[in-house]
């Protein structure tokens, strides 16, 4: 057995416990079955645990902390004649990059403004779907499609809709009246940003319908006959039955799609490369950027910020979502 | 049951094997493969070189190429991770901009004595021997063209548009341009270049307008030690080349780079694109102009009435990585002689490196001939040389670019432009002293 | 069961959902048309919703430009192979993460967060090194090992929740009958995840299809290519050619969406079925 898999899942680490059903653990005492540590109990676990782990450390983790490096180096392809360590000269060289600002505010609003409307949209459709109708099936499969497009490919799909020359979308919304001329969409920074978060918008509401659907799916009728027997409006009823019984779901969801969206370059890097003037520029297209300039160290820096801001994001998150889970209950 | 995990096992198995197993880099009877890998990828050069490829292995039945070519914007990094990895390289395209750092890494076999009493060399004009050793004399590349700018432009547009003939400086091209720009119909006068590599249109404008002060032998230099950005000259010209994007250019030419604007010219829409020779091969395969609807004129002068032409160059070397330096010597030897050299040149449309070009009908006609025209008179078309080779010539493209794009959407001045490049290149000179 | 709709609420609802089709699969239908005009008309303004002349040109000067068959067969098999391995993977570690509480858990689950937060340009660098190491760059058993890595995380926590949701007596049964675990797993698990393993093997097909950067770094021959490897060449090399573009885009979307049309059912049966109770 390999090293790697004994050292996170042997069996002197492990105790293996038979698992309560999920529901019950919850609300009654842990414990009740807890069966005795077996040396066949670990071994199977490591034995099933070992081809993830093996495969996840060797091309994943591996490869990320011999880059993490790399950031407390001085390590410039244009120049390798000296890759000295350099302390933390690389983030300094980062927070004190003019463009840092910018590419900051600009997460900030990618993350937002995609992750709102796609979680609104996503919520209506599911909630939409959920009642049968015919051809439900084929309309499930038009708007699901999306998702199975790649962001590189949705970034040049847009890029040559929002062209400003020969693009639909400015003809279109000349015919509509709505403009005179043809907007430059990705030649002004403001302009270029919306027609991203369009973009976005459009690729990631499937997961959200998705999702939430299953989850929808998943909540017992009796409670909605109870509701309405209550007399409950739709309104309570969304609020007070169907969003509690789904928040897991919600709340995962939420916070798998920040950590995606957030690291999730290639739609920008499709439709504006960042540009014009760095200005569509998020954290991870930027450091896309600075590895084609060679300078390894910077980027690598940036990389470990991202890493260490999402961390420290899912657990503020995970906290403020608990809590208010303990309130309800 | 056991039987179905098993077969899942076995067909992964089988699957993975099937897929593997095909970088062999040399077999049994004793045939080399080289990895020979390209930087200025596109597609028409691509299927040239397999041509050529396999010309070379027909004479060197022992001998394979494998022909990488990244897309443009990325190969140079890509050359750059393969060269770092110590393996995987034998030939590769190096040009006047990477030379330097990737020479200075120690990642380039300097092949100075492998070429000593080549023939070669003999059949090569003045400059591309030049181009060929760097400042201590060595050979880390065969040049195999230069790279040159000339006016590409719209026969037809300009005559409907009461013009005679082609812009011969930079202020008729605007009044040109300008009288053709009418976006209410999709037509544009200027294939404006705001994107990648936006500083080398900006300073071939500056060029033109210092043409009489120029350092001929730093062409960002002036003759009294300063740079070209310091004289008032640069001035009108920024102004000049803005009132270019604001009156003759499609707004989103703001993120313009060598794609976007060969695209803009070819696809009917613009009247005018400044650019290398190279791209006569693209725009003649073009669908929606025909050749008698275009040519190229020689590059547009300054108010002095002379331009400098800011020549560039690539060429082929070898990794030192390469286990197979012989091999890759003779295939070099071969791409920069004779009809190797003469057919990339003409077919990917390059300024040769060979002398007998200048015999060659070829190069008189068509959108040829205003290359010879710019050959022939070297005092109207200043032959200077650029300082593409500095070590941090990456870095001043990455700012100069931006700075660029913050004059054209209106976020610099042109004279703060101006003030930063001198500041910058002042600094540099000094620091190199 | 989901209560009455009033009048105003059913056209609300069908107003929207027939926007919302409208919007999704408007840029597919556009891209489909632009593939389809003759070269020269994609340019021609007005701009023409419905082309005049339909023309295959765009596609021929696909497959004369470059070999995008072999690009498709590439993509495919990396795909099918590494999607196919990495549910199987997953399905063993989503078992054993589902069944057993064990101490190094939770900060297994944590490793698998936090590869989805790890910046794919940080270890491009690195895994270059490795996989020259390994003699597996330009390969592709390289990179199908790089995306069974890629994707075993998500698809393990997705897979453990189809797991925590089949009662345990299920198995217990079968391996009272004197079945293995292992045997267990197999016989009785399978066919009643098997909404959730196509879900799963969808989810890790299309990832693995739409992958770009890892395809960029890893492969360096033509002949080795994926579809998006390809279509990034297109978009920075030689000149935007919208045309052969468009055609190349409707190759990339053609597999995929075959693929949807006939799991998308699958897929929310099989979400469902996997969905985490609160």
């Amino acid at each position: 057995m390999p090293a790697t898999s004994a050292t996170t899942t042997g069996p002197k680490t492990s105790r293996p416990v038979r698992k309560q059903a999920a529901p019950r653990a919850r609300n009654g005492p842990r414990g009740g079955r807890k069966r005795e540590f077996t040396t066949r109990r670990g071994l199977l676990i490591a034995a099933f645990m070992a081809p993830a782990a093996i495969f996840v450390a060797v091309f994943t983790y591996y490869p990320m902390i011999a880059g993490s490096q790399m950031a407390f180096r001085h390590w410039d392809l244009n120049d390798l004649t000296d890759t000295s360590w350099v302390g933390l000269d690389n983030f300094h060289r980062v927070f004190s990059d003019p463009n840092w600002g910018t590419v900051l505010g600009n997460t900030g609003t990618w993350v937002i403004g995609s992750i709102v409307p796609q979680l609104v949209i996503g919520f209506a459709l599911a909630l939409w779907l959920r009642r049968r109708f015919r051809f439900r099936g084929v309309y499930q499969a038009l708007i699901f499609f999306p998702w199975a497009i790649s962001g590189f490919l949705i970034g040049i799909l847009f890029r040559w809709m929002f062209n400003s020359e020969f693009g639909v979308v400015n003809d279109l919304l000349q015919k509509a009246g709505l403009i005179d001329e043809p907007v430059a969409w990705l030649a002004d920074p403001h302009k270029a940003m919306i027609a991203v978060l369009i973009a976005n918008t459009w690729y990631g509401v499937t997961f959200f319908a998705i999702m939430i659907l299953a989850a929808l799916q998943s909540v017992p009728d009796e409670l909605y006959e109870a509701a309405a027997l209550d007399g409950a409006g739709k309104a309570r009823t969304l609020f007070q039955i169907t969003i509690p019984y789904i928040r897991v779901t919600l709340v995962l969801t939420v916070l798998l799609r920040v950590i995606w969206i957030f690291n999730f370059p290639d739609l920008i890097f499709g439709m504006t490369g960042g540009g014009p003037n760095n200005e569509t520029h998020i954290v991870t297209t930027w450091m896309i950027k600075i590895t084609q300039q060679g300078d390894y160290g910077k980027a690598s820096a940036l990389g470990l910020l991202v890493i260490a801001g999402l961390l420290l994001f899912t657990v503020f998150f995970l906290l403020a979502t608990r809590e208010k889970r303990e309130v309800r209950s | 049951m056991r039987r179905r995990t098993a077969a899942l096992a076995l067909g992964t198995a089988a699957a993975m094997v099937l897929t593997g197993c095909s970088a062999m880099s040399s077999n049994a009877n004793g045939t080399v493969t080289l990895n020979m890998v390209e930087s200025l990828t596109n597609p028409a050069r691509t299927d040239l070189l397999k041509g050529l490829i396999a010309d070379f292995e027909k004479q060197n039945p022992k001998i394979k190429v494998n022909l990488i070519s990244p897309p443009t914007e990325q190969a140079d990094q890509k050359i750059q991770q393969m060269l770092q990895s110590g393996s995987g390289v034998d030939a590769l395209e190096v040009r006047d901009i990477t030379v330097g750092p990737w020479s200075n890494n120690g990642w380039l076999y300097d092949m100075g004595k492998d070429l000593k009493g080549w023939q070669g060399w003999n059949a090569m004009t003045e400059n591309a021997v030049k181009a060929s050793e760097d400042a201590k004399g060595r050979t880390f590349f065969v040049p195999y063209g230069f790279y040159g700018l000339s006016l590409f432009y719209r026969k037809d547009l300009i005559k409907d548009a009461g013009f005679s003939k082609p812009p011969a400086s930079w202020d008729q091209l605007l009044k040109q341009a300008s009288a053709i720009n009418d976006p209410a119909k999709r037509r544009y006068g200027y294939a404006f270049r705001g994107g990648a590599n936006a500083n080398s249109n900006v300073t071939a404008i500056i060029e033109a307008y210092v043409a009489d002060k120029v350092d001929l032998t730093n062409g960002y230099k002036l003759k009294n030690g300063r740079t070209i950005f310091s004289a008032p000259e640069a001035l009108d010209a920024l102004k000049t080349y803005l009132t270019l994007f604001k009156k003759a250019s499609p707004k989103s030419s703001v993120s313009w780079g060598y794609p976007e604007m060969v695209e803009a010219f070819s696809n009917g829409s613009t009247a005018f694109l400044l650019q290398d020779p190279e791209v006569i091969a693209t725009v003649s395969e073009s669908k929606s102009i025909s050749k008698e609807q275009w040519d190229t004129a020689p590059l547009v002068a300054g108010p002095s009435g002379k331009t400098v032409q800011p020549l560039a160059t690539a060429g082929w070397g070898i990794a030192k990585g390469s286990k197979h330096k012989a091999e890759t010597v003779k295939l070099i030897e071969f791409l920069s002689q004779g009809k190797a050299s003469t057919d990339f040149t003409k077919k990917n449309s390059l300024v040769p490196i060979l002398k007998s070009a200048t015999e060659d009908p070829f190069y008189k006609t068509g959108p040829w001939s205003s290359y010879v025209t710019m050959t022939k008179h070297p005092d109207t078309y200043l032959n200077v040389s650029q300082p593409r080779g500095v070590t941090w010539w990456s870095e001043w493209e990455q700012k100069s670019d931006a700075d660029v794009q913050k004059m054209v959407i209106g976020k610099m001045s042109p004279k703060e432009l101006l003030t930063s490049w001198d500041a910058y290149w002042s600094k540099k000179w000094e620091q190199e002293k | 069961m989901i209560g009455k709709e009033t009048a105003a609420g059913r056209a609300v609802r069908i107003v929207f959902l027939v926007l919302w089709l409208a919007f999704t699969v408007f840029p597919l239908y556009w891209i489909l048309i632009t593939s389809l005009k003759a070269p020269g008309d994609i340019f021609s303004f007005p701009l023409a919703y419905w082309p005049e002349h339909f023309s295959l040109e765009n596609y021929r000067e696909l497959f004369n430009k470059a070999d995008f068959g072999t690009y498709l067969t590439n993509s495919l098999i990396v795909a099918t192979v590494a999607g196919a391995v990495a549910t199987a993977i997953s399905m063993l570690s989503a078992y054993v993460l589902a069944r057993f509480e064990f101490r190094t858990k939770s900060a297994l689950l944590t490793a698998a967060l936090v590869t989805q937060m790890i910046p794919a340009f940080i270890a491009l660098g690195p895994l270059y090194l490795l996989m020259t190491d390994l003699k597996l760059v330009d390969n592709r058993l390289g990179l199908i090992l790089v995306y069974i890595a890629v994707c075993i995380p998500f698809c393990t926590v997705m897979l453990r929740g189809f797991f925590e949701n089949i009662p345990d007596a299920l198995e217990e049964a079968a391996m009272i009958d004197g079945l293995s675990r292992f045997s267990a797993l197999f016989r009785v698990l399978l066919p009643v995840m098997r909404p959730g393993i196509v879900a799963a093997f969808i989810f890790n097909f299309v990832n693995c299809w739409n992958e770009l950067f890892l395809s960029v770094t890893l492969m360096n021959s033509d002949a080795n290519k994926t579809v998006p490897t390809a279509l990034n060449g297109f978009i920075s090399s030689f000149n935007i050619d919208w045309g052969s573009m468009s055609a190349a885009a409707v190759f990339t979307i053609l597999p995929t969406m075959v693929l949807f049309a006939f799991a998308s059912r699958h897929i929310v049966q099989g979400l469902t079925s996997g969905a985490v109770k609160g």
